[in-house]
């Protein structure tokens, strides 16, 4: 039996190196032999041109216990699925070190046999000429069920994923939701000790997203499982966490309990403006402005959706519609709300008002 | 309390021996789910074999001289062999890489790597399927070209025959591996890929006797050919089953310097091109999955 924590990350980071250039989508792709010409110049000199690299993942320390529900949020590219498939042996990091079920990061092969993973594409990968039931026993044999512990696993699965009455329906004939559930269904045949859940609620209805989210919060850690969990949303995940980790531009930007990370926004408030189109002001932000996220609004009017997290007080209101008004832009529409675990993490659009 | 040595090493086996079932049933489900893939599979044999005894028709009794002493005179039992052990090489050479290609893009190889096994179970699983192909393509051929198209066949030594199969199955296979490999080590990804591109289409079709003998080519491409395990291969598969062949005669040019018999050379070349390549070909493909870790190439979709 393993000791430790489930996963432990520490000074993690993933740089992807740059892929290949090419002439693909440039106005010289139409002259055909101008691109046979550059590829067998390459092959002579046997050199290739490389675009820069990018980075992923910055100085992530991590640690998960056993049992535990860590819900990783971000938006797009934040890092997510690459902290993901690290700590699931798919991924070498480019810095730092860690342990995934008692095993170093180098081991994947015996981290692999201790994880199960579901994403979002997984069901692409399912064999769509075999019925749901034949493509879970498919995966439960090959890792060495016998064919009776393989049947039982694979009807418990279909059991708890609500997928007992398509169970002999072929893949293709499924609805994506079904899909979904089924690819997740394949994760929990092992029993692994850790779960890997890569934003596993995509298509699914909100009947079956409910159900999905109580089988993760309350069986998987009753059978001694820890899962990571990782959306975009924040109230999914909110809903099934024990703590949360929010990642922006690869690196953390938060990870405690909903409750510590919501403490840690008290005195804070986001208002939700709309104005005319126009510049961003020239003028800095006020002092109490915290975070400023600028989104064209789509639609004829040309309006600008403004996002702001300022501290509350008396002054806050006057202070910041002037300074939106700075840029000559009307001010159409003012809401204020409480801010939630959605205002820590942003996506790469963000005026970082804070030190601008 | 930890489990003995020996009994893990029994469960470890138990586990690939059930993953490699798993494979085959899985494969052979999906074959068979496709209706007109059966009929598909015959016609192909046929008309692969028709097509040769037409040919075939063409060589006159005075061009028998060219197929040499030692394959006899027949030229559609000569043929049938290079026609069903080509196929069967083909397939064993070309397909690691192919299926790993296939599985990397429609997200299955995904799948695998994300399933707690190892990560050489799907380059050797999903060649089930060739083999389930291959080995009775074999018989079906031979019997198309004995019962339709005159080729002559003994019987005396076919499990000499099988066990040739055999290391030419495990040789191309390494031979395979390597080309496999390359789609990660190499990220060649789309295209043709080079291993199997210059074995298969260049060495192997011009070189290794597939329709003509190896003694109509210049005497520098003969040792050329010596490289591969496809010329022993059909060497020693023409000795043994045709019956106007000869076991002593040689043809090839290593086995006129050697002192062993040609078909003892065979089975050496082919023993030795296997110990080489098979292992050869895991240790690249064991790398090439390990660089893709690197690069964060390894899975397509994830």
């Amino acid at each position: 039996m393993e000791e430790g924590p489930a996963v432990s990350l520490q000074a993690v980071g993933k740089v992807y190196p740059g892929v290949e250039m090419s002439l693909r989508g440039t106005k010289l792709e139409t002259l055909g032999p101008v691109l046979w010409a550059r590829n067998a110049i390459r092959a002579a000199r046997l050199t290739i041109e490389h675009a820069p690299p990018v980075t992923a993942l910055v100085d992530v320390n991590l640690s998960v216990a056993r049992g535990e529900v860590l819900g990783v949020l971000g938006p797009n590219g934040s890092g997510k699925t690459t902290l993901i498939k690290i700590v699931a042996g798919l991924l070498r990091p480019s810095t730092g070190d860690g342990m995934v079920a008692g095993y170093p990061l180098t081991a994947s092969d015996a981290i692999r046999r201790r994880v199960s993973y579901v994403s979002t594409t997984g069901w692409m990968g399912l064999e769509w000429a075999l019925s749901a039931r034949d493509n879970l026993r498919f995966f439960a044999e090959l890792s060495g069920m016998s064919p009776a512990l393989a049947r039982r696993r694979t009807d418990e699965v279909l059991r708890a994923l609500d997928l007992e009455e398509d169970a002999f329906k072929l893949t293709s004939e499924l609805s994506n939701g079904m899909r979904q559930r089924l690819i997740m269904a394949r994760a929990l045949l092992w029993r692994t000790p850790l779960v890997l859940l890569d934003e596993p609620f995509v298509g699914l209805d909100p009947g079956h997203r409910q159900a999905l989210s109580d089988y993760i919060r309350r069986e998987l850690p009753a059978l001694g499982q820890t899962v990571v969990i990782s959306d975009h949303q924040a109230e999914v995940v909110e809903s099934v966490a024990d703590r949360v980790l929010i990642l922006e531009g690869g690196h953390v930007r938060a990870l405690g309990t909903v409750a510590d990370i919501m403490r840690s926004l008290a005195g804070l408030i986001v208002l939700e403006v709309v104005t005319e189109l126009s510049d961003t002001p020239t003028l800095l932000p006020p002092p109490l402005v915290h975070r400023v996220e600028r989104r064209l609004r789509p639609g004829p009017l040309g309006l600008v959706h403004w996002r702001l997290t300022v501290e509350q007080g008396p002054s806050t209101f006057s202070a910041v519609l002037a300074w939106l008004s700075s840029a000559g832009g009307r001010i159409v529409e003012v809401e204020e709300r409480r801010p939630g675990l959605q205002d820590v993490m942003a996506d790469s659009t963000v005026l970082a008002a804070e030190g601008a | 309390m930890t489990t003995p040595a020996p009994r893990r090493a029994v469960r470890a086996l138990w586990r690939q021996t059930a993953a490699f079932g798993a494979f085959t049933l899985r494969e052979y489900r999906i074959w068979q789910s496709y209706r007109v893939n059966q009929i598909m599979w015959l016609t192909n044999i046929f008309v692969t074999t028709l097509l040769f005894f037409l040919m075939g028709r063409m060589l006159t009794a005075s061009d028998a001289h060219l197929m040499g002493a030692a394959y006899g005179t027949n030229y559609m039992s000569f043929v049938v062999v290079g026609i069903a052990v080509n196929t069967f090489l083909f397939t064993n050479l070309a397909d690691p890489y192919t299926r790993i290609q296939r599985s990397y893009f429609n997200g299955t190889m995904d799948l695998f790597l994300l399933s707690p096994m190892s990560i050489y179970m799907p380059l050797v699983g999903l060649m089930t399927k060739s083999l389930l192909d291959d080995y009775p393509r074999l018989f079906i051929v031979g019997a198309f070209g004995m019962l339709l198209f005159g080729a002559q066949f003994r019987f005396q030594f076919s499990l000499a025959a099988l066990g040739i199969t055999v290391l030419l199955l495990a040789a191309a296979f390494g031979i395979g591996a390597i080309s496999a490999s390359s789609f990660y080590l190499l990220n060649i990804k789309r295209g043709t890929e080079p291993v199997r591109f210059i074995v298969q289409q260049l060495l192997a079709t011009l070189l290794a006797g597939t329709y003509y003998p190896i003694t109509v080519l210049p005497r520098p491409l003969q040792w050329v050919a010596c490289f591969i395990p496809h010329t022993y291969a059909f060497d020693a598969l023409r000795r043994l089953l045709d019956p106007g062949a000869h076991m002593a005669v040689p043809v090839l040019p290593v086995q006129r310097i050697l002192p062993w018999s040609p078909l003892t050379v065979d089975a050496v070349a082919l023993g030795l091109m296997t110990a080489i390549l098979l292992p050869l070909g895991f240790f690249l493909y064991g790398r090439g999955i390990e660089k893709a870790r690197r690069e964060g190439t390894l899975t397509r979709w994830q």
